[in-house]
């Protein structure tokens, strides 16, 4: 794949506009893109060593464009190469494109590894597009004049039409074939075009509704116009909009017993007889895995894009290469397939980010579909008892039973899985990291999650106890979940709920609203950064499921452990001490801006509040609230996660309404203890004494309300403690919402000898006194 | 002369920019992106800089380095301009005994760089405007029997002749090209600083 450097006087200009070409194509097709602009982050101006360097940056055997804007950019560019090795500059082609225009075509038509002088020509023509929808351009450019052996029609059902990104798919599917084709819009009558160029694609500007013909010759005409048909009924690609549609039903209790139903340990392909038409076989079986992850895709809606995520994984032309030259070299169709999908899963579970390695079981889940119907294996769907997986994949977690399976064992740690969400969101009782504790199929197994207890055999009667006794509980308090949390000593605490999807704000009882949307949470599984109006719309869904009580929504909170498919960062050598949160958008704050826009926007039709997460020093307030601009009844806050900030909080809140207290970051970085990392995971307890005398200090000097979203609010007995430190709002994870308010009634904070919590000797001492 | 007198220019050069900051974006201003000035004074006190850190050996070494400064440190098109122009210069001085003679093809050196790079023809409104006629005047006076000091004296003097002529011109290169005819009226900043350049260099290289 060839290499882009970009060359402008303006680093801000640079990179935004590498940002919104970077944004037409997935992270993994991307090419090599290197900056030289601007003589600083500020200062316009450019130097011809740094484009020396960026050259050197992107170079690639298959050759480097340079794209410029004006002036001594391209002064500087041609004195670059005189600078760089010859060999290098000899296949270096500075192109007079349009930046903008120029960059987003070329990055496109890179991405389908076209050579350099293709990529030079998509980008000069990168204009036409705009040219000729403003009626100031030369008449498109007559298609190739191909006759087409085969035509097919497809209907564009993409809310705002072929517009860019799936224009980019197209291009990107069908450069991928060795077939050209052609595109006309029936219901215009423009075209033919040529479907492998953007800059054409875009001339033809088929709306929402218009039927297109495509039409194919070529070697692979049948297989594009296949892929294409595929790609048209996927909507080309484009992301459902926010979910909705509750499909709940589990207990949400977190205690489970029952028989143990063991799944999901490898397809067995000892049974399976190879043929003399393997590639025949495959493709049945990889049209039909493709059959259902539609059906999957069409009917759990909530989840659709975890299948289009398998899907897209389905169709990847490089692995699907690969397995056909494995099946040609003389392998059966399912041993290629596992074989080249092994692969592949490894590759993820090497990377370095826990998020991507999790997406390994993506990969399992698909090569598991296929070698089920090439083994003829129905999917197994479990459905009384208790589900032990090594690893839970999404497919599987939305399709249960969840008003019969009594709760899923996950052996594998990690609670950011697709699967555990799912399941989570669907109130089926989930223990994770479980290990390889020998269980039997049938053996009666139980589970607390609350303990984190996991046990074979168990005291039946002493589970069904602990059962009825929870579910006692939950129904006790639910029935009162709307009720204010009034202590006995006549004190208000509001309970409020955390939000990661939108259906934990449709799920949540009793809430007085939501001390935390986790917006990297909402929009985690999209591949490309969400449009203002796209916010608008989820964090409007949440204020409506929460009728329109006060939601506070919380700014990207990236880095550590959270990062975002659409905003990459270098690795870091201590990511929780790096760029997190806040510190992220100091120097590319397009995406915050996006992010306050449409935070105000929703606060003018429903009471919002805002927060910027992992903030140390007054200037990052000020900063924050500069972005921010006029406030307008916009109820303004910041996390306190970072012990400098809880010690310094009178200064930080001058000009703030509220802080918020995250308090899993303030016990790691207080207790500088991993609670990721077993070995001394003990040691960060949310309820360690120091941890409590920060937040003390924060209640007692902030002069703002002070509210506490971290896990520990969720926990009943800590909540009352907190509320007794003079904590009026606590922001629990949903299920927790009744509990916690039912424990605040019965409390008397006044009883509670907050001092000699503060004087504790350790967390297991506060333990006692609680 | 010898390494001296070019390190004494340098300073007398960056010196006149710093004052003339002002003067110059004001110039820039008028017709172009108000820069000129600063991104002028900003390579040259980045030159002084390395002078204050290191030594040179040979006249060629320290132009060169100071051609590759201004390239990093300008920002504008003057960067890649002058900075050009000083590698060249500094290049054709390798070896070179520093007369009067091989002054003056040093200098073409180096202005035939900037006419390569910038791809400017007399009567654009441009630095050339002004390196044009100094080169006529640096080769008659030599072919006079000038010293190195005398005919740069005549060079600047051209020089300043030739920036002002570029008032009434209408600009064709760089950003005033943008204005059209709205550009003729002013003095063109580029042959303004060359004519600094120039002057500067007549007052040390003696």
């Amino acid at each position: 794949m060839i290499g882009i450097v970009v060359v402008s006087h303006s680093r801000a200009l640079a990179e935004a506009a590498v940002g919104l070409a970077s944004e037409m194509v997935a992270e993994d097709k991307r090419p090599v893109i290197a900056v030289a602009a601007g003589l600083d982050a500020t200062t316009f101006g450019t130097d011809a060593m740094a484009v020396s360097e960026a050259l050197a940056a992107a170079d690639s055997a298959d050759g480097v464009l340079v794209l410029l804007d004006l002036g001594s950019a391209v002064l500087s560019a041609e004195m670059a190469l005189e600078f760089v090795d010859p060999s290098v500059a000899d296949h270096v082609r500075l192109s007079s494109a349009p930046l903008v225009e120029g960059l987003v075509a070329a990055v496109v038509t890179a991405s389908t590894g076209a050579s350099l002088d293709a990529v030079v020509a998509e980008a000069e023509r990168g204009l036409v597009g705009k040219q000729d929808h403003l009626g100031d351009a030369p008449a498109a450019e007559a298609a190739p004049v191909v006759e087409a052996d085969r035509t097919v029609e497809v209907v564009v059902g993409n809310e705002h039409g072929l517009h860019a990104r799936p224009a980019a798919r197209l291009v990107g599917l069908v450069n991928g074939f060795d077939a050209v084709v052609t595109l006309t819009d029936l219901d215009t009558g423009r075209g033919p075009v040529d479907a492998g160029s953007l800059s054409m694609v875009a001339t033809l500007n088929a709306q929402q509704g218009h039927r297109v013909r495509v039409g194919a010759s070529g070697p692979q005409a049948s297989e594009v116009l296949a892929a294409i048909e595929k790609l048209a009924a996927a909507g080309f690609g484009d992301e459902p909009t926010v979910q909705a549609a509750p499909t709940a039903g589990g207990s949400g209790l977190d205690v489970a017993i029952g028989p143990a139903v063991l799944v999901g340990s490898g397809v067995d392909l000892s049974g399976y007889v190879a043929g003399d038409n393997e590639l025949g076989r495959l493709d049945d079986a990889l049209e039909a895995a493709g059959e259902q992850l539609r059906e999957l895709r069409d009917t759990t809606p909530e989840h659709g894009d975890i299948f289009v995520a398998h899907l897209a994984l389905l169709e990847d032309r490089k692995v699907l290469t690969a397995v056909e030259h494995a099946v040609s070299g003389g392998s059966s169709a399912p041993t290629a397939w596992q074989d080249v999908y092994d692969d592949l899963a490894t590759t993820f579970e090497g990377l370095d980010d826990a998020y991507q390695r999790e997406r390994a079981q993506d990969v399992r889940a698909v090569r598991d579909r296929v070698l089920r119907i090439l083994v003829g294996a129905t999917e197994e769907s479990p459905a009384d008892g208790i589900l032990v997986v090594p690893e839970l994949d999404a497919a599987t977690a939305a399709t249960l039973d969840a008003t019969r399976i009594a709760g899923i064992a996950v052996r594998a740690a990690g609670t950011t899985g697709h699967g555990v969400i799912v399941a989570r969101s669907r109130g089926i009782p989930l223990i994770t990291g479980i290990g390889d504790v020998d269980v039997r199929p049938g053996a009666t197994i139980a589970f607390d999650a609350r303990t984190g207890s996991f046990e074979v055999a168990p005291d039946e009667d002493r589970v069904q106890a602990t059962i009825r006794e929870r579910q006692n509980e939950r129904a006790q308090a639910v029935t009162r979940a709307d009720e204010p949390a009034i202590t006995r000593d006549g004190k208000t605490i509001d309970v409020l709920v955390n939000v990661g999807v939108v259906q934990d704000a449709v799920d949540a009882q009793g809430a007085d609203g939501s001390g935390l949307v986790r917006t990297e949470v909402l929009f985690g599984d999209r591949r490309t950064a969400p449009t203002v109006d796209e916010q608008v719309e989820a964090f409007r869904a949440i204020a409506r499921a929460l009728e329109n009580r006060p939601i506070t929504i919380r700014t990207w909170d990236i880095g550590g452990d959270k990062p975002l498919p659409f905003l990459p960062q270098a690795k870091e050598a201590n990511p929780f001490l790096g760029e997190r949160g806040l510190r992220v958008f100091r120097r590319r704050p397009e995406l915050l801006r996006d992010q306050l826009e449409a935070i105000r926007r929703v606060a003018t039709e429903t009471p919002v509040h805002v927060m910027f997460p992992m903030v140390t020093t007054a200037d990052e307030v000020a900063w924050a609230l500069d972005e921010l601009g006029p406030r307008d009844g916009l109820e303004v806050g910041i996390m306190v996660e970072v012990p400098a900030a809880a010690l310094r909080v009178a200064t930080l809140a001058e000009d703030l309404d509220f802080v918020s207290i995250g308090t899993n970051d303030l016990t790691q970085y207080t207790t500088a203890a991993d609670r990721t990392n077993t070995a001394v995971a003990s040691l960060a307890d949310g309820l360690d004494p120091a941890v409590l005398q920060l937040i003390d200090h924060v209640v007692r000097n902030a002069g703002v309300r002070v509210a506490v979203c971290g896990d520990l609010a969720s926990s009943p007995q800590a909540a009352v403690l907190l509320a007794a430190l003079g904590v009026t709002e606590l922001s629990a994870v949903g299920p927790q919402v009744p509990l916690v308010k039912a424990q605040l009634r019965q409390a008397d904070l006044s009883q509670i000898d907050t001092a000699a919590v503060l004087k504790a000797r350790d967390a297991d001492q506060v333990r006692g006194l609680l | 002369m010898g390494v001296d007198s070019f390190v004494d220019w340098l300073r007398d050069a960056a010196g006149v920019l710093h004052e003339n900051a002002a003067y110059l974006t004001e110039l820039d201003s008028a017709i172009g992106d108000a820069d000129h000035g600063a991104n002028m004074d900003r390579g040259f006190q980045a030159i002084v800089a390395v002078l204050d850190e290191s030594s040179f050996d040979s006249a060629d070494e320290l132009l060169k380095k100071a051609g590759m400064t201004l390239v990093s440190k300008v920002g504008g098109a003057s960067g890649p301009l002058y900075g050009t122009f000083f590698l060249r210069f500094g290049t054709a001085l390798a070896g070179a005994d520093l007369s009067a003679e091989a002054i003056g093809r040093a200098l073409h050196a180096g202005v035939e760089g900037v006419l390569a790079r910038g791809k400017a023809e007399l009567g654009d409104k441009t630095m050339y405007d002004a390196w044009a006629p100094a080169l006529e005047a640096y080769d008659a006076a030599v072919a006079g029997g000038s010293e190195v000091g005398p005919a740069l004296t005549a060079a600047a003097e051209a020089a300043a002749k030739g920036r002002d002529a570029t008032v009434p011109l209408v600009a064709r290169k760089g950003r005033a090209s943008y204005l059209g005819e709205r550009s003729a009226g002013h003095q063109d900043p580029g042959a303004t600083s060359t004519t600094l350049i120039l002057e500067s260099a007549a007052r040390t290289l003696t």
